[in-house]
């Protein structure tokens, strides 16, 4: 399958205005005992009504609190949003009061979450767990609202849903509780799905039939996706939109074609890099060399430069901003031009459509 | 369910089996033995003490006295006809079939050596003080403990949960008996004279609670009745908990914060519901299923904290039975109570492990 093709971009094309997120210079800190950590350092990104976003990274690079500060579901404290706004529908979700985010979650904005086998609750059935959102969100009776989690529970392609909507989770797969987790988020016909790793957790085999499916309601329910991974190929499949993060900020974005076969920032590079491929199979993976710099001793410059194939003088000093691009969407002295330094090392780019053949197998 | 209680009960059955035995065993072990209540009167010779175990059957070997005290074995005959009842019949059958009346099987726990009372009917009358100081003590406990517990795990490190923190450790290492006494010293000495120091019923005004008079008295004045056995009961109730509530309000604390930190909890958060439902169905709810057991296995407690809280605030209740029984070397009614508490063990266990089947859904059965 190629990269082109597996992206939904039916909606690619809408005007911009008609955006449903926009994510403004989000920070998000952790004041732990050690320190302050910056899991999330200054993020921006938007999505448009029914786009597709995939948000990739290394893990502990933030992709996670990016999408609990949205949802405001961390603990304040440890947690705290230092600066930014989060715009859904022309709202700030950051000034709203608890009740008003009460109404947002689950009903405008779903989530599901990389463990299956440990979000649902053991000891309700998982009609009822539906159920529950659905009477909440959309004032239906008990019994309406349980026909409804029958009904779910049938679009997310679970066979027996009379039978199962009486179940307690332990008495299912990882997959199907994956699917349930699903079909819980889609009750209340949101216009943003979060979803956090959903198939880290699963086998191979259920890993694929998930993904289908939640393209599949994606495309049904029109539902902006922003799905989370640190699998280059799970995005390649599924989404239309990428951005990859690195130590709390995003430092390349675009759609998943610019940034998969040409991929500009070295750190994206060595992502796909990372890819096995299939000629590639009994050799030697290409991991990025180095570890995630540590939360509470950032380097002082670019924070990628200590694993930087490709570091030169002012990114041991200097900080690229995404936000100061130029030409936008790629945070790296090598494509703008840093203050005081001569003109970047163009010549050091590489020849992507090599790279990205991993992706395509 | 219904059949996992029937099988629950019927595996009961030897467990209690082997306590008579154990009970026995052990009586059997302590010094002393039934004719030590004697050893201090130098009236009663060699004669009388061999005159004193034919009388009570003490002269017979120890399977015999085991037998005939469970009621296998009827008294009044000899040799291998021992087993068998006056109509013939084996004597462990009930009484309607095999005429035989004495023993455990037969609802016969012997004669109080003390009283001369039959054992059953003195741990009977003596059972229902008890079941109101360890009813009282229960509720409390579970209540108490849980306000507690889940006030400090939702405000964790308040001025609250550092108050409870501080409060457990003291009540947990708290000696009952000292704590009672010190109960008795504030409120019914002679500075802060507002609870009675010990009894169950004010004795100027009623009847000794259980005593004949007692019910008509009761009868006719049931609201002075109640309040006053409230009374009483304020000072041995919290004597009884306070270890209790100490130790289970830091259990179902960390209980229930390790079931506010699980990923069910997000999602239900995520979901939008209210935070009382979050805590109070999601976390809650899991965070109950480890204190149901623990709960469980602490109510015997309450029936080994009875003899020195009854003692202690003289509770005419079984604990301080046992404590008369001891010293006065009263070996059928020792037996009895200890028979009577055991069992009341086992039936504690059985409940909470059916509680725990009920509440969580996991449970096979
Ligand atoms: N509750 C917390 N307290 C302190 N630090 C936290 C907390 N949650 C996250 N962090 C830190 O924030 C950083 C980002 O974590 P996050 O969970 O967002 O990573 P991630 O990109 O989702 O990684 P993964 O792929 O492993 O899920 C990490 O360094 C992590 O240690
Ligand atoms: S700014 Fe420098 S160190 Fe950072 S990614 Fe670009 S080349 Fe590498
Ligand atoms: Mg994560």
């Amino acid at each position: 399958m190629s990269a082109s093709m597996a992206a939904p971009g039916l909606l690619a094309d809408r005007p911009a205005n008609d955006i449903l997120l926009d994510v403004r210079d989000l920070r998000t800190y952790f004041h732990v005992m050690d320190g302050t950590v910056r899991a999330v350092d200054g993020v921006s990104f938007s999505i448009r009504r029914g786009q597709t976003l995939g948000i990739v990274g290394e893990s502990g690079c933030g992709k996670s609190v990016t999408a609990l500060s949205i949802m405001r579901l961390l603990d304040i404290p440890p947690a705290e949003i230092a600066s930014g706004e989060i715009i859904f529908e022309g709202r700030n979700l950051l000034k709203l009061s608890e009740d008003e985010m009460r109404e947002v979650r689950g009903n405008d904005i779903a989530m599901i979450f990389q463990e299956p086998m440990t979000s649902l609750n053991p000891v309700f059935t998982i009609g009822d767990q539906i159920a529950e959102a659905v009477m909440l969100h959309q004032g239906l009776s008990r019994k309406e609202a349980w026909n409804k989690a029958i009904e779910s529970l049938k679009a997310v392609g679970i066979n027996n849903p009379e039978r199962r909507v009486k179940q307690y989770p332990h008495e299912m797969s990882g997959g199907m509780r994956q699917r349930v987790m699903i079909a819980m988020a889609l009750s209340c016909d949101p216009k943003l799905l979060i979803a956090d790793e959903p198939t880290t957790a699963l086998d191979v085999t259920i890993q694929a039939q998930i993904l289908e499916l939640i393209r599949m309601v994606q495309d049904e329910t029109g539902a902006a996706l922003m799905l989370i991974t640190h699998d280059l190929g799970v995005v390649a499949e599924t989404v239309h939109d990428i951005a990859v993060m690195y130590a709390g900020r995003i430092v390349e974005q675009g759609s998943v074609d610019e940034v998969l076969l040409s991929p500009k920032h070295p750190y994206t590079e060595g992502l796909i890099r990372s890819i096995p491929s299939r000629g590639m199979r009994g050799q030697r993976l290409n991991v990025i060399k180095g570890t995630v710099p540590n939360p509470f001793n950032m380097p002082e410059g670019c924070n990628f430069a200590p694993r930087c194939p490709y570091a030169f003088e002012p990114c041991w000093t200097l900080d690229p901003q995404i936000e100061e691009a130029d030409p936008p969407d790629v945070a790296c002295w090598l494509y703008t031009p840093a203050p005081g330094f001569l003109a970047p090392k163009r010549g050091a780019q590489r020849v992507a459509g090599e790279l990205a053949s991993g992706i395509r197998s | 369910m219904s059949k996992y209680i029937i099988r629950r009960l019927i595996q009961a059955i030897p467990v209690l089996f082997g306590i008579t035995i154990v009970v026995y065993a052990i009586l059997l072990a302590a010094p002393g033995g039934p004719t030590a209540r004697f050893a201090n009167n130098p009236k009663f010779t060699e004669a009388d003490r061999e005159k004193f175990k034919k009388a009570w059957g003490l002269d017979q070997p120890i399977p015999v006295q085991y037998c005939r005290w469970m009621g296998i074995c009827n008294p009044e005959n000899e040799g291998l006809a021992v087993f068998i009842g006056s109509t013939g019949w084996p004597a462990f059958l009930p009484t309607s079939i095999s005429g035989t009346t004495n023993g455990l099987l037969h609802g016969d726990l012997g004669v109080s050596i003390d009283t001369g009372e039959a054992v059953a009917s003195r741990i009977a009358r003596a059972a229902l003080p008890t079941f109101i100081l360890a009813g009282n003590a229960l509720v409390i406990w579970i209540l108490v403990a849980l306000l507690i517990g889940v006030y400090a795990a939702i405000h964790r490190y308040s001025l609250f949960d550092q108050a409870a923190t501080v409060f457990a450790y003291v009540g947990y290492a708290m000696p009952t008996f000292w704590l009672g006494i010190m109960l008795i010293f504030l409120f019914s000495g002679p500075g802060l004279n507002i609870l009675p120091a010990g009894g169950m019923t004010e004795t100027r005004l009623s009847p000794p609670f259980g005593s004949d008079t007692y019910w008509p008295y009761f009868a006719a004045n049931p609201a002075t009745a109640i309040v006053d056995i409230v009374k009483h009961l304020i000072l041995p109730v919290f004597t009884l908990v306070v270890v209790n509530i100490a130790g289970d309000s830091r259990f179902i604390r960390s209980s229930m914060l390790e079931a506010l930190g699980q990923d069910y909890v997000r999602t239900a958060k995520a979901k939008g519901l209210p935070v009382r439902v979050v805590i109070f169905k999601h976390a809650l709810r899991n965070a109950l299923l480890p204190v149901v057991t623990n709960i469980g296995l602490e109510i015997p407690f309450l029936f080994t904290g009875a003899i020195v809280t009854e003692t202690i605030f003289s509770w005419p209740g079984i604990g301080r039975m046992t404590i008369e029984a001891t010293r006065s070397f009263d070996y059928p009614t020792l037996m009895g109570l200890l028979l009577i508490t055991s069992a009341l063990v086992v039936l504690a266990n059985l409940i909470a492990d059916i509680t725990y089947a009920i509440v969580d859904p996991r449970i096979k059965y």
